[in-house]
């Protein structure tokens, strides 16, 4: 790891008057000589920096900031995660697992015990992708500013299927599916102390629209919170995380589902899909398939067909259709 | 040489066992009972070294710190080939805190070309991550910082890293000439002076068992079925927990190394050889070693600079690998491509057996495959080749059972398809054509413990989530190395000390030399100090082959019992009787004719003539000749049964139950060999379902030199395991024990791949066995649309 | 993790910040460390060092005993037990928190060594494997896992131990599952997995 100063912030205010920088400008060609970047839990961060990837010349914490690691859940307002909670505070929480089950499943499965008991909420969420040639200190890729994408024509097993442009790297967050299924809020707190909710699915930036970059985070703008909508009645969530193994692994697919329902009728649903794109997406295709409809075996594996219709896979990931197609299914016959 | 007849147990309990003659050496000791009638060896005891491991007091390398200790890091290559222009390590060398810098001369790793075909003072890199430079500093990130300044001018030129690629006319040559290389004590076959045609060199007709025999064409015309098949396995590496590194301190010349090693002699030969020193004057100490499997019997380039940095600075240097560099340039097990062909008659008996095999050690050598097609069934005409090819890829090296493990996922699917199409139970083709004892009498027993009926119709089960049983067996050479020594000492105090230069790389080999003191002294395992890892002491072979157990337990009980010998003449006096009349049992020498006389293991070393008595044996010849070069019928052999869970929709396949029915000779510590065997079954689990070191073809780099993307088994992989031991007796030394290392990995592959056939219906035959390649092979795969 | 105010408190007069001490180091909030700039009492190893990194002195509790260290802002809890303490039972397998190993308690939970940043732990207590035994007495795991061999090499035995130790202090009585949950992100290459299950089921009877 390169040298850093360190600076143990004790308030949001204290700490973004230090950081001048995102963690994401500090992997470009360009980075800022003298980059202060926050840090979390840092699993990411330490990372990439330990890689090569990032140099920040400061280093300001921000766990220690009080009041960013609580978790209230109000039947009538909804649940709200701070920052700061971890992982393992998530999958620990009685009321989330009674009313955002899909949530509780994601944290529960992303990770090992060991990071889920130090790794962030924030920290999940803003967390660069683990394309590993985003992730070689040796090869300079599309995302990190020269014009080659190796993944296009190299080793693309792990890749996106659903095409967003020229770089196919896939979010990496497994809770981002779940919260986008949730249609969640993210509250970010910019530099002038101004508070801005953002819906999450305007939080991912597609590479398209900036390839240096996975989310909308400015310098010095911290997330402080991510807001969950109040559980309606009769709705019902699940995840399912699809790897090699069970154990600790990135997923190959992974599908979180939001669906009202009256008796076995879904009135509404969300799809939330992972591993799928460079950002986490709503299939709308599979939300219209299977809405107003009795989900059966047969409308639930017509819902994961009508997903995949806009996949375009690469050479190696094609396996990861039927993958999508079957957990789509399995999540949404879960939910009844 | 004076000999003696004995008579020694020989044969499996309950099954065969009897009694046999051998000529052996005057100065063997009696026959060891079976096992039923000893008191230590053959038991479940705790490892003499377990409360160092539980409490955190174990020293490995990597926790080695000697006072003014420097730390070093290497400038590896960042491209796969090139010509290095030119070097400029200055700003390196003023870097504050750096103490040497040291550029290598020539790579001291993989083959070695005859002639150097560049006109450069440095060696060409060959492969992404080959180490050119190293410093030396205070601490690894000083290290590391001024690693990054040095300066290399590369002249890059085309590079290969696939086998298929390489294998090509025209492909880029990552040798120009012919090459050769020194095998390890880890059991990979390399035969010499084989020519290379472009990338290709060989092939090699010969393995372990000789060469080729019979006549093909004629077996294959008398075949009634014929099945061939092509099988793919990929490169492994082999990610010991503890990388790979080194503490040197050369100290003028009276050099000490801390090496977690599998050999301290080839450490030390080795280090010796490359910087002109007598043996010895080159120490190396190995008391804990955080895993091996075979990549680590040699010295290293990292062990080279690590000499160097230490004799430029003055201080002892310690180079431990990282997880990346281990990855990519500690060793791994070589990828293969296996077209194999087989002949039988209707009622199974083989006819012919034919391989053709192609495999990449990278910048090594080593990928043969063709031992365990050779020997483990009969069949009259044989012949395989086999071929290395060149890829500018890390060194391969020994793994586990090196080349039987990709040869037996061939040769195991291979036999399992050809019953398939006799229309016979694969467990009755193998009773047909398999002369060995022991694995008779392991199917055996298997076949009671999973009440084995012929397997269903494949693929039957209804659902999606479909079950599969398969079986696979192995053969491993009883091979023994011959440069083991054993020192026992006695204090006058009553303390027994057992001293060998031989290492335990987790396997358990001190408690098991306890064991063997013990037994023959009439004490308890926890009664012996077990002092090894460190050439001061009398030689040791290198922890590889499965050859530990076998070649250092027999002079350990040869010394011990020399040592029992001299203190049975004291006894003797003592008890006013005659030495044949005395018995040491439960630590007391007593007269055989009447135990209440006695006198305590204590007492009676308090009455030596000198405060300490020694004695040291060395590895005698089997008894009855080596069996090596016989063939593979009467070695080690083992059958493993696995039960799977294939999801057909998603691809997803789960081990649900590994029967392992082994046989290592005389057994010396239950639970150690169990172990050993669960590490054996897991890792080939891992190697079925999970591994696969992946090469970008454009970059030449390695994509996942870590351990969350590539893949390894966590909890939730491992199944239920259950272990069926079976005792057997060979009368081949005075322990008549033999390891079980690798024998504990060859057949869980193909038993796992069995399996997930008679699941599904439909054969895998390239591993890892992954979702995308079940979906595959289910036509479930969407494939691309072409742009 | 536990809100950092009310642990303060608890733990009286030691505060987190109270830890951090040294040439260079004021109050909370004001930049502490410097690139070898802020720091004027540089540490040093050995006399003839031409130079020395930037380092602080910062205070940890460990293993029950408060101890001072010499330490950069980039030193991880695993490299500063290691190097300064002195502490190896604590390993480091991949230095990425990918295998465990290096697992150790931030109070009591827990948490990678090697991802954690020394300069970050504060007034929280470390426990180690070095203190995992009580009096010489060792714990039930650790006794359990010699009885059933759960040791192969032991290089990811620290880890494990540690890992099962925990499970077992906040559910006494875990099924084959649970174990397996807790320890599903340890690396161990040996295959020490089903004896470790095992040893910490047995542990968790007798504990």
């Amino acid at each position: 790891m390169n040298k850093f100063s360190w600076y143990d912030a004790a308030s949001i205010e204290e700490a973004q008057k230090e950081v001048n920088a995102t963690v994401s400008q500090t992997i470009q060609p360009d980075s800022p000589e003298n980059a202060a970047v926050f840090k979390a839990s840092g699993i990411d961060l330490l990372d990439l920096m330990k890689e090569g990837l990032s140099g920040p010349a400061k280093v300001v914490g921000i766990r220690n900031i009080p009041g960013l690691d609580e978790i209230s859940f109000d039947p009538e307002k909804g649940l709200r995660v701070g920052a700061m909670v971890t992982l393992s505070q998530i999958s620990g929480d009685d009321r989330i697992k009674a009313n955002y089950l899909a949530l509780h499943q994601a944290a529960s499965r992303a990770a090992t015990p060991q990071i889920r008991n130090m790794a962030t909420l924030g920290g999940n969420l803003a967390q660069r992708t683990h394309c590993w040639y985003f992730r070689s200190k040796e090869l300079v890729c599309f995302r990190k500013g020269s014009s080659t994408c190796f993944a296009h024509v190299g080793e693309n097993e792990n890749h996106a299927i659903m095409s967003y442009g020229y770089c196919v790297s896939i979010h990496s967050s497994s809770l981002a599916t779940a919260l986008m299924a949730f249609d969640s809020i993210v509250e970010i707190k910019d530099k002038d102390g101004k508070i801005r909710l953002v819906p999450i699915k305007n939080f991912f930036v597609l590479p398209t629209v900036d390839r240096t970059r996975e989310n909308i985070l400015e310098p010095g703008e911290l997330m402080t919170a991510v807001i969950l909508p109040a559980p309606k009645r009769n709705t019902v969530s699940y995840y399912i995380k699809m790897g090699s193994r069970k154990s600790q692994d990135w997923p190959m697919a992974e599908v979180a589902v939001v669906a009202e329902l009256s008796g076995n009728v879904c009135k509404s649903v969300n799809v939330a899909l992972g591993a799928a794109a460079p950002v986490p997406l709503i299939s709308k295709l599979a939300n219209d398939s299977i809405t107003g409809k009795t989900i059966t075996e047969a409308t639930a594996a017509e819902a994961g067909r009508a997903a995949m219709q806009i996949a375009l896979p690469l050479s190696e990931n094609g396996y990861k259709i039927p993958v999508f197609q079957t957990i789509i299914k399995r999540a949404l016959l879960a939910v009844v | 040489m004076k000999t003696k007849r004995i008579k020694l147990p020989h044969g499996i309990p309950g099954y065969n066992l009897g009694e046999i003659e051998r000529e052996v050496p005057s100065t063997e000791p009696p026959a060891l009972a079976v096992n039923d009638k000893l008191k230590v060896i053959g038991k479940r005891i705790k490892r003499t070294d377990a409360l160092a491991k539980v409490n955190g007091s174990a020293v490995f390398t990597a926790d080695v710190h000697l006072p003014g200790m420097l730390y070093g890091r290497m400038l590896r290559s960042d491209i796969p080939h090139a010509r290095i222009k030119s070097i400029d390590v200055s700003a390196a060398r003023e870097y504050p805190g750096v103490f040497a810098v040291h550029i290598f001369d020539r790579r001291y790793e993989g083959a070695n070309p005859k002639k150097n075909s560049s006109d450069s003072e440095f060696p060409d890199v060959i492969y992404a991550g080959q180490p050119i430079a190293g410093v030396a500093a205070v601490n690894p990130d000083v290290a590391q910082e001024a690693v990054s300044l040095i300066k290399v001018e590369y002249e890059p030129m085309d590079f290969v890293v696939t086998m298929d690629e390489a294998r090509k006319p025209g492909a880029p040559l990552v040798y120009q000439t012919d090459v050769d290389q020194e095998a390890s004590d880890g059991g990979e076959e390399i035969e010499e002076g084989l020519k290379s045609k472009g990338n290709v060199r060989g092939p090699s007709t010969k393995s372990f068992y000789g060469g080729p025999r019979g006549d093909l064409e004629k077996g294959f015309a008398e075949a009634d079925v014929i099945v061939e098949r092509t099988y793919r396995t990929q490169v492994q590496t082999h990610c010991p927990l503890e990388t790979h590194g080194v503490v040197v301190d050369y100290n003028h010349g009276n050099v000490t190394i801390y090496a977690s090693t599998q050999s301290t002699k080839n450490t030390r030969n080795e280090f010796a050889r490359t910087f002109d020193l007598p043996k010895s004057r080159v120490r190396v100490i190995s008391e804990f070693i955080g895993g091996g499997f075979g990549a680590k019997h040699t010295l290293g380039s990292f062990g080279v600079m690590a000499g160097y940095l230490s004799k430029k600075s003055g201080r002892p240097v310690k180079i431990m690998l990282d997880r990346k560099e281990d990855h990519i340039s500690a060793g791994n097990r070589p990828n293969s491509l296996q077209i194999i062909k087989v002949g039988a008659k209707k009622d199974g008996t083989l006819t012919a057996l034919k391989q053709l095999s192609y495999g990449t050690a990278g910048i090594g050598l080593g990928a043969g495959v063709g031992n365990i097609a050779q020997a483990m069934y009969a069949c009259p005409n044989f012949k395989t080749e086999q071929y290395d090819v060149f890829t500018n890829t890390g060194p391969g090296a020994a793994f586990r059972a090196p080349g039987n493990v990709q040869g037996a996922f061939a040769l195991e699917q291979l036999i399992d398809e050809l019953a398939e199409r006799l229309d016979m139970d694969p467990l009755k083709l193998r009773d047909k054509i398999d002369r060995s004892v022991i694995r008779k009498v392991e199917r055996e027993h298997g076949t009671k413990i999973l009440n084995w009926q012929k397997p269903k119709k494949p693929g039957s089960d209804p659902g999606p989530v479909k079950k599969g049983i398969g079986v696979a067996q192995a053969h491993w050479p009883r091979f023994v190395n011959l440069d083991s020594s054993v020192e026992v000492r006695v204090m006058r105090d009553g303390a027994v000390e057992v001293r060998s230069a031989v290492q335990d790389i987790g396997t358990g080999t001190k408690t098991t030399l306890a064991q063997v003191v013990a037994e023959e002294l009439g004490l308890r395992a926890e009664d012996v100090t077990v002092l090894i890892g460190d050439t001061l002491f009398p030689i040791g072979p290198s922890s590889g082959g499965s050859v530990v157990t076998g070649s250092i337990t027999p002079p350990a009980r040869n010394a011990a019992y020399k040592i029992k010998t001299k203190l049975t003449d004291i006894a003797a006096e003592e008890l006013n009787t005659d030495a044949n009349n005395i018995l040491l049992e439960n630590g007391y020498f007593m007269l055989t004719d009447e135990p209440s006389k006695k006198i305590s293991f204590k007492e009676l070393a308090a009455k030596m003539r000198v405060e300490q008595i020694t004695a040291t044996a060395s590895r005698s010849d089997d008894y009855g000749g080596f069996m090596l070069g016989t063939i593979g019928f009467e070695e080690l052999g083992s059958v493993q049964f696995a039960e799977v869970s294939v999801d057909t929709e998603t691809g997803f396949v789960k081990v649900d139950k590994v029967l392992a029915v082994h046989s290592c000779g005389r057994p010396i510590n239950i639970a150690q060999i169990e172990s050993q065997i669960n590490g054996g079954v897991i890792m080939g689990i891992a190697y079925a379902l999970y591994e696969d070191r992946v090469m970008d073809k454009n970059t030449g780099h390695q994509m996942n030199a870590n351990l969350d993307q590539y893949k390894m088994p966590f909890s939730f992989e491992i199944p239920d395991i259950q272990i069926e031991l079976i005792e057997e007796y060979g009368a081949i030394s005075s322990t008549d024990a033999t390891g079980i290392g690798e024998p504990a990995n060859i057949a869980t592959a193909a038993a796992v791949a069995n399996a997930v056939y008679n699941a599904i219906g439909v054969r895998i035959t390239e591993i890892p066995i992954t979702p995308a390649r079940i979906l595959a092979a289910l036509n479930k795969e969407k494939k691309v649309n072409n742009e | 993790m536990k809100n950092k105010k009310s642990k303060t408190e608890k733990t009286g007069n030691i505060s987190r910040r109270g830890f951090l001490k040294g040439a260079g180091i004021a109050a909370a909030g004001t930049v502490i460390v410097g690139s070898g700039i802020l720091i004027s009492k540089p540490h040093s190893h050995e006399k003839d060092e031409k130079f020395v990194p930037g380092t602080i002195s910062i205070n940890m509790k460990v293993n029950g005993k408060i101890r001072e260290m010499n330490i950069e802002p980039r030193t991880t809890l695993a490299d500063a037990l290691r190097s300064e303490l002195h502490l190896t039972g604590t390993k480091v397998g991949c230095n990425r928190g990918a295998c465990s190993a290096c697992t150790v308690w931030i109070d009591g939970i827990p948490t990678l060594s090697c991802m954690t940043l020394a300069v970050e732990v504060g007034d929280r207590e470390v426990t180690t494997i070095e203190g995992l035994a009580k009096d010489d007495r060792l714990h039930p795991v650790q006794e359990a896992f010699i009885e059933h061999d759960a040791t192969q090499c032991g290089f990811c035995t620290p880890g494990m131990i540690m890992t099962a130790a925990h499970l077992l202090a906040r559910n006494p009585s875990p099924t084959e599952d649970d174990v397996k949950k807790a320890t599903s992100g340890n690396f161990c290459r040996c295959g020490t997995h089903p004896k470790v299950f095992a040893a910490t089921l047995d542990a968790a009877h007798k504990a």
